[in-house]
């Protein structure tokens, strides 16, 4: 009874919001408007209501981020946390004081870390599963994981190294992610590439380099194999400032592409006859596409190793919550994966201290995932 | 209804006319039905010619699998050998090297490729995906639990020697459960049973994880050993009831459903207007694949490869067609397994590479160029 009050409540919400949106409203309660003005003004309804979803989730994020940054041995509140941001930004060069180092120095990489890392992967993952229509599609579909993991055993085990010096495993691992891609863009010069065809050419390639990986890891000594393992887990052990220019640059312009590309891959979900007969070069959207997955999945995987479920799983709940409509939900798996790492992560930094991030995401997100399937009532696929 | 009253039925469009002309004249023997008979024909023939293939490949590299080894024995004294064994009448001193050693294994490899070929091919159908493999539900990520805990737990002395193998089957079974129990709370389309089998191979993964990260580096190896997979594994015939039994009953059921899952592909509505219930058919689907991978899995590790992979490139052979796509797939599982096996004693011997690596070593760059040459999609 009462959850069927709650359900009433939230339709007048909806409602509510509908009608504040004076576009729709004007069409709506007019008699004369056609069909297609009634749609254009439902949908435009349907995107307020969303982007004020966003915004909240956007801000849920923020706070997650200061209560994050908060957390550890030495405990900081969380509006001290955004004060210490705050005045170490109006006075740079000045002496920090103890807060602003731990907020700064310490805990700042790891959590902007895991904010971008968690955005990238999920909005990639989001963009991957619209283009292939696929819901087993992630970042690493075509091969990227098995590329990178490859990349960086061949720096552990092997000590081979394509740049010497402190980044030879990231940039090992970034240049073996990106082979997929390459490939597929050369091969796109002789064949069309349809979706079924890169996920095909994708799982052969990973075939690939898993097979030599895992001769690599057989004929490794224990202690380089069990490092390696490591390294595919995932963790934000390695974020430092340094770093996180890259894992920045990378998702958010990763990110922006995408959503420019949202359109596109709107179109490109009712098929390629329909997409090209409306002026869109299926072929090349494809390519740019996952081109800019591949950048962006690799940027990421690179420094922080394998972190799975954000790019799978991220995109399958916010798709539960807005739908399949890519411009709203690119941005909403972004908001998404970054909410779920953040949460992982403050759970690691109070429960868990030496687990990877990759782990607790899967321990969280796995449960809540299950129960989210359980709930569905509609399709979204 | 004679051509005339057609013609003069001011009701019918003209395309219904043509339409009903040319149904019924090609029924009446004319060329053009014939020619399509004629097509179809010659196309089962090259499927069976496909199985029958892929059964000579198997008795050929059977008796070739047994002749490789430190101690080499000839190529007939192989069946001879076994041929006197099933009769009773041991005479060649190489018979313990041939019937315990080295055959067991080579049985595994047909058995286990048949098996999780068979599987992917049905997975892959009934989930119209093709990223599906017999592990899409996690399988084996339970089976993966199961054999981490019992190699890092130490459950050998509650279980005895097959504690991982009991283990890994238990647990490989549970994410099979898991959806069958949700398919009373919610509806088994593809997409959900999709989506089910990642959250509970995520969940699993992360518990396995945890272990592996605080095993000793020596368990680690083991479990590395285990999840790439290898008929190496495989404990003389003890391992072979179990696998054989379920892997047969499998093939036969899914024979027998082959029909059914054509017309599951073509779509849920259509199959419900011809009288099956799709999501009950898909459940049995899911929980014969769950079993018969889990039969397997839990004897020789995580191989990969050839459940993926094998129904792609049979699929691209003789098309999509389950009735002859199932067997064709089992035999051709079968026969790959095998020779992968035996190329992976053959190549750094005497030390052994896992069936798995040499699968994907071999098997990734074949089915890379199949997959750019074709340009009609079976998909």
């Amino acid at each position: 009874m009462s959850k069927l009050k709650i359900r009433t409540k939230v339709a007048e919400l909806g409602k509510g919001v509908r009608l504040s949106n004076v576009a729709s409203r004007k069409y709506r309660d007019s008699d004369t408007a056609t069909a297609s003005q009634r749609a254009v003004a439902d949908y435009k309804a349907y995107r307020y209501a969303k982007t004020l979803m966003l915004i909240v989730v956007a801000l849920l994020c923020l706070v997650a981020l200061g209560v994050d940054i908060g957390l550890g041995p030495y405990h900081i509140d969380f509006l001290d946390v955004y004060r210490a941001i705050f005045d170490r930004l109006g006075d740079w060069g000045g002496t920090m004081t103890t807060d602003e180092k731990v907020v700064w120095d310490l805990r700042m990489p790891r959590v902007l870390t895991a904010l971008f890392a968690g955005m990238g992967l999920a909005m990639a993952g989001a963009a991957m599963q619209s283009m292939m229509k696929n819901p087993l599609a992630d970042p690493y579909t075509t091969g990227i994981s098995s590329g990178a993991a490859l990349g960086a055993t061949l720096a552990m085990t092997m000590g081979i190294f394509l740049i010497p010096g402190t980044f030879g495993t990231v940039v090992n691992a970034f240049v073996f992610a990106l082979i997929p891609a390459g490939f597929i863009i050369a091969m796109s010069v002789y064949r069309k590439p349809s979706p079924a065809m890169i996920i095909l050419s994708g799982i052969s390639l990973m075939y690939i380099f898993n097979a030599i990986q895992s001769y690599l890891m057989l004929v490794a000594d224990p202690n380089a194999a069990s490092s390696v393992y490591a390294w595919t887990i995932g963790s934000l052990n390695q974020a430092s400032w340094d770093n996180l220019p890259f894992i920045f640059c990378v998702s958010l312009l990763g990110g922006i592409a995408l959503m420019y590309m949202a359109r596109v891959l709107n179109t490109m979900n009712s098929g390629d006859a329909y997409s090209k007969s409306i002026g869109i070069n299926v072929n090349r959207a494809r390519i740019i596409v996952l081109v800019t997955i591949s950048v962006v999945a690799a940027g990421i995987v690179s420094f922080t190793g394998i972190i799975g479920f954000i790019g799978l799983v991220g995109p399958h709940i916010a798709r539960m919550f807005v739908g399949s409509d890519n411009k709203i939900l690119i941005p909403a798996a972004g908001l998404m994966g970054a909410g779920l790492m953040l949460l992982a992560d403050c759970v690691v930094q109070t429960v868990a201290e030496t687990m990877p991030i990759g782990i607790i995401t899967s321990i969280i997100g796995g449960p809540v995932f299950m129960l989210l399937i359980l709930r569905q009532k509609r399709e979204v696929w | 209804m004679t051509d005339n009253t057609i013609e003069n039925d001011r009701i019918l469009s003209s395309d219904v006319v043509s339409s009903v002309k040319e149904w019924s004249s090609d029924l009446s023997g004319d060329s053009g039905f014939s020619e399509t008979v004629k097509t179809f024909n010659s196309s089962i023939k090259f499927k069976v010619l496909f199985i029958l293939a892929s059964v000579a490949i198997i008795i050929i590299a059977t008796s070739y699998a047994v002749t490789v080894g430190a101690l080499s024995i000839g190529f007939l004294e192989v069946y001879e050998i076994i041929f006197d064994h099933l009769t009773g009448n041991i005479t060649s001193s190489f018979d313990y090297i041939v019937w315990n050693v080295r055959l067991p294994r080579v049985v595994a490899g047909i058995i286990g490729g048949a098996g999780l070929a068979v599987c992917g091919a049905i997975m892959q159908s009934v989930l119209k995906n093709p990223m599906a493999d017999p592990y899409t539900t996690g399988v084996s990520s339970g089976a993966m639990f199961g054999a981490t805990i019992g190699m890092t737990l130490g459950f050998a002395a509650a279980l005895g020697d097959n504690s991982v193998v009991i283990l890994a089957f238990i647990f490989s079974l549970v994410p099979t459960l898991v959806i069958a129990g949700m398919s009373k709370f919610a509806n088994t389309t593809p997409t959900t049973v999709i989506m089910a089998g990642i959250g509970i191979m995520y969940i699993f993964n992360a518990f396995t994880t945890v272990l592996m990260l605080n095993a000793d580096s020596s368990d680690l190896n083991r479990i590395f050993y285990w999840q790439t997979g290898s008929l190496s594994l495989i404990n003389g015939w003890s391992s072979i009831p179990v696998m054989f039994v379920l892997v047969a009953a499998g093939l036969v059921i899914s024979m027998f459903l082959s029909g059914k899952l054509n017309v599951l592909a073509t779509g849920d509505d259509s199959a419900k207007a011809l009288g099956i219930n799709a999501d009950r058919m898909r459940l049995i689907c899911l929980v014969l694949v769950g079993l018969v991978s889990a039969s397997i899995v839990s004897y020789t590790g995580l191989i990969g490869f050839v459940g993926l992979v094998c129904p792609h490139i049979v699929r691209m052979f003789i098309g999509a067609d389950n009735r002859y796509l199932i067997p064709a797939v089992a035999l051709f599982g079968g026969a790959l397994m095998l020779i992968a096996d035996v190329i992976g004693k053959v190549v750094i011997s005497p030390s052994v590479l896992p069936v798995g690596v040499v699968m994907s070593f071999i098997g990734g760059p074949v089915f890379l160029w199949m997959v750019l040459r074709r340009s009609d999609k079976a998909w």
